[in-house]
């Protein structure tokens, strides 16, 4: 297996004593938040509370969030700056096509606004996302969500999927460096040795990805995955009651903030003006 | 030679035999499924019968393609229950209950429970993040309660001798600890029969020497049943009770390990393709040059001794000194790959440290050392896949990092241990003239050029498939000849007879010599050290990323201190012909010529 960033990572902080379920709960009532919410300072102060969380209660070095941040990030600053512009619902012209045309002319403290309430969003996400990864045993979130009544295969594949993937993605990269090596696309123009490359890319990794993925299903099977509609468990996950009133007053002030500022004429989505 | 069944010698064999049967084929076939809408093909494995006694250990043996992973993938049940195809006939395995019953009367989870499977790359199974939760992953589909879980880990993990590495990510394990650990998920759950596919394949010696001690011990303690596939026979041969030989869909056997050499001899080798015990060949070739050793063909390196010294021969020194290599007497001075001082590091993990070595012109050179030790990384600075962090590689005299890396990578060919990966066109025909259109050459001129090499790497007949459906065998020559045909300074290989029967190692060895002699520096990296004996001009041993030796294979074997260090064994020729002529040799040939020297020379009495 090549290495996996996202894996868990021991210790024994709040967010790792708190239950996969609860912490669930918690990622996900962020990102409704994070996705629905349309005023800039909760934005920011969503992204604050989730930098003080990862930072304070889960014991993981912030390095290793950097690791991956530093991936996204330039992304999210690329969005941030550039929606703006072209974000003909925030324009003041009244226009998409005008807003388009002349972008900007056009920019506005809105727009300028919305830009940032949107890379705050994706960086919320991120950091709600990484500090589960990061203190969520898969084994342990299996356990939570089969004993809600989920089935565990149901459930362990996304997890297997997250085991697994470090290595296609290592195998993406072997067979880009093959590319290279092979010159694939040679005497061709950019665009078209770049299509070449991606369509030869996609074919091998789904040829080779399949073979991977069908030894890995034999071995699955020859080991008992799936046998039985339940299965035990090495160690139970303990309940962590703090941790569970921490998640469903979290999940319970989300809901009644999104109630509060749910209004169909505000929604970003609506671009009648 | 003498009688079969009047000497067993072997380390390991019949102790723990019980006489009961454990697995029993009666009549057995199996067809696979048709693809899309053709008509059934033949038997993949026809009229097949055998039975396996409970606790034997049993080789099964086959020329690659012979349908030896088909024969395991039925004996599992994988075939045909979970990717389809027809059986018919009897499989029966004996259940501690119910003694031997029909393995259609059990669920499949059952099955499993007494017939598992350890698969040949240990990476493809492990699928937790802790040694604790590998073994544990079996047990908990399996509806065992923790308490059971823990107890039946706590022995998996001491038959395997891993009790300290419980806790340990699975992600920082050694090649030889993968394979432990995913030996002690299967033994978890108590099987009646374990199949082996291959397990020390992608192992060092050390590692190898590991997994077989691992298993050696495990049939101690529980009695249990190994059936194991495997390519390199030279440390499993004797170590086993029974061979089974997979040969054009039917399967021979079993026979004991002697039975089968004695009743094939050299045809095993030179017609089935398959390896054999070095000991067996010299015995072999000595029967066939007519020199009787008066007993059964040996199997290991004292027999051979024994049968040997029973003829009384004298055995001069070597009136010449040995040859010197091809690396002394024939490489070019030049160096085509030059590296200085290099180092290389993942993040904080320091792979190679301050390296300094040569490749040359007309040269054969290995690179060996354990899993790990950063031989596949120092070959990837060769053609600019990866850059120093400090330190220089010079290609032809000028430094990598000045080349175009298009152009770069045709003056050094690597070449990847898995020849699927390096594939970029839908046919054979296309993957040799991606090469030849990138010379430039006239379309008239890459046809019949690329029908040429098609015809000398005996892939023309298949020049319109798609390179992913060839054998294994075929896929090596497509990888190598693609990438050869642009006549590259350099060619580096990556494990280059991984997976390859006798037959095809030979043929790919002796591409790779013509390679030399047509001017290139060939360097592969290896783990088999009778390849190393066998071809290499000169080997460099890398331990902990660090060059420990450089030197002709001869100077290597006899440095101790180096084989101790980078935990690396010679190859059994080079222990056993020491104690036969008193000094030793690389390959078998050398030393059947040197038996038959003496044995045209005076005698000594035998008492």
């Amino acid at each position: 297996m090549a290495h996996v960033e996202l894996s868990f990572k021991k210790g024994n902080s709040l967010f790792h004593r708190m239950t996969p379920g609860s912490k669930l709960l918690f990622v996900l009532s962020v990102s409704f938040v994070a996705i629905f919410n349309t005023n800039l300072y909760v934005g920011a102060g969503l992204f604050l509370f989730c930098l003080l969380l990862a930072l304070f209660c889960t014991g993981v070095p912030f390095k290793q969030y950097w690791a991956l941040g530093k991936i996204i990030v330039p992304f999210v600053l690329i969005l941030a700056i550039v929606f703006p512009f072209f974000y003909g619902g925030q324009a003041t012209v009244g226009s998409d096509a005008i807003a388009l045309r002349t972008p900007v002319k056009d920019l506005s403290w809105g727009a300028l606004g919305f830009g940032a309430l949107l890379g705050l969003r994706f960086l919320a996400l991120g950091l709600a996302g990484l500090a589960f990864a990061f203190t969520t045993h898969p084994s342990d979130l299996v356990q939570n969500l089969s004993r809600h009544g989920w089935d565990y295969r149901l459930v362990h594949a996304p997890v297997l999927g997250l085991i697994l993937f470090p290595s296609f993605l290592k195998l993406g990269q072997e067979i880009s460096v093959t590319q290279r090596i092979r010159d694939l696309g040679q005497n061709t123009n950019w665009l078209k040795r770049k299509w070449l490359r991606v369509r030869h890319l996609a074919f091998a990794m789904l040829v080779l990805g399949l073979r991977n993925g069908q030894t890995q299903a034999m071995a699955l099977d020859i080991r008992g995955y799936g046998a039985y509609k339940t299965r035990t468990f090495l160690r139970e996950v303990p309940r962590h009651r703090a941790g569970e009133i921490f998640a469903w007053v979290f999940f319970v002030l989300s809901v009644i903030y999104l109630f509060m500022q749910f209004n169909p004429a505000n929604m970003q989505w609506n671009m009648q003006f | 030679m003498g009688n079969i069944a009047d000497l067993d010698t072997s380390r390991h064999r019949a102790s723990r035999v019980t006489g009961e049967t454990a697995l029993a084929l009666e009549a057995y076939s199996f067809w696979f499924k048709p693809q899309g809408g053709q008509p059934e093909g033949p038997a993949a494995l026809d009229d097949v019968s055998f039975e396996v006694e409970a606790g034997s250990f049993v080789l099964i043996l086959g020329r690659s393609g012979s349908g030896k992973s088909t024969l395991a993938l039925n004996l599992v049940g994988i075939y045909p229950d979970y990717f389809g195809g027809r059986n018919q006939g009897l499989m029966r395995v004996r259940h501690p209950e119910r003694g031997l019953i029909n393995r259609r009367e059990l669920e499949a989870a059952e099955r499993f429970k007494l017939v598992n499977m350890l698969f040949q790359n240990p990476e493809d199974q492990i699928v937790t993040l802790t040694v604790e939760e590998e073994v544990a992953f079996a047990l908990e589909n399996y509806l065992f309660p923790p308490q059971e879980i823990h107890r039946r880990i706590d022995r998996a993990l001491e038959l395997v001798g891993l009790s300290g590495l419980r806790q340990r990510e699975t992600l920082h394990l050694s090649g030889g600890e993968k394979q432990r650990v995913a030996l002690a998920a299967m033994l978890a759950l108590e099987p009646s029969v374990l199949i082996l596919d291959e397990p020390t394949s992608n192992l060092d010696p050390a590692g190898t020497a590991e997994v077989l001690a691992t298993i050696d011990h495990v049939r101690d303690e529980l009695g249990l049943t190994v059936m194991v596939v495997e390519h390199e026979v030279d440390e499993v041969f004797d170590r086993v009770d029974s061979v089974l030989l997979v040969e054009d869909r039917r399967v021979v056997g079993p026979l004991s390990p002697r039975e089968f050499i004695a009743s094939r001899g050299l045809q095993i080798r030179d017609e089935m393709g398959l390896w054999i015990p070095q000991a067996s060949e010299v015995g072999l070739e000595l029967e066939r040059a007519g020199i009787e050793l008066g007993r059964p063909v040996p199997l290991n390196g004292p027999e051979l001794v024994t049968g040997v010294e029973r003829l009384g021969l004298r055995f001069s020194a070597r009136k010449e000194p040995r040859v010197p290599s091809r690396a002394a007497s024939e490489a070019s001075p030049e160096p085509a790959i030059e590296v200085r001082n290099v180092s290389f590091s993942y993040g904080e993990h320091a792979v190679l440290k301050n390296v300094s070595f040569e490749a040359r012109r007309r040269e054969l050179l290995a690179i060996v050392g354990q899993n790990g030790s950063g031989k596949s990384t120092l070959a990837s600075l060769f053609n600019g896949i990866a850059s120093p962090d400090a330190g220089t590689v010079l290609v032809e005299g000028v430094p990598t990092g000045e080349y175009e890396f298009a152009h770069l990578a045709k003056r050094v060919a690597y070449i990847f241990q898995v020849p699927e990966k390096q594939f970029v066109c839908r046919t054979v025909f296309d993957e040799i003239a991606h090469g030849l259109r990138a010379l430039g050459m006239s379309e008239a001129r890459v046809e019949e050029r690329a029908v040429e090499i098609l015809e000398s790497v005996r892939l023309l007949e298949r020049r319109d498939a798609s390179p992913y459906v060839l054998s294994h065998g075929q896929k090596r020559r497509l990888s190598v000849a693609a990438m050869v045909v642009g006549k590259p300074d350099v060619v580096v290989l990556d494990e280059p007879t991984f997976g390859q029967d006798f037959h095809q190692a030979r043929n790919l060895m002796q591409l790779l010599r013509d390679l030399a002699d047509d001017g290139a520096a060939v360097v592969f990296i290896t783990h088999d050290m009778r390849l190393v004996a066998e071809y290499a001009d000169r080997a460099s041993v890398l331990c902990r990323g660090e060059i420990i030796f450089d030197g002709s294979p001869d100077e290597l074997f006899a440095a101790r201190e180096v084989l101790d260090r980078a935990k690396l064994k010679p190859p059994s020729v080079y222990e056993f012909s020491a104690k036969l002529i008193g000094e030793p040799v690389l390959t078998t040939a050398e030393l059947v010529k040197r038996i038959q020297e003496a044995a045209r020379g005076p005698r000594r009495t035998v008492v």
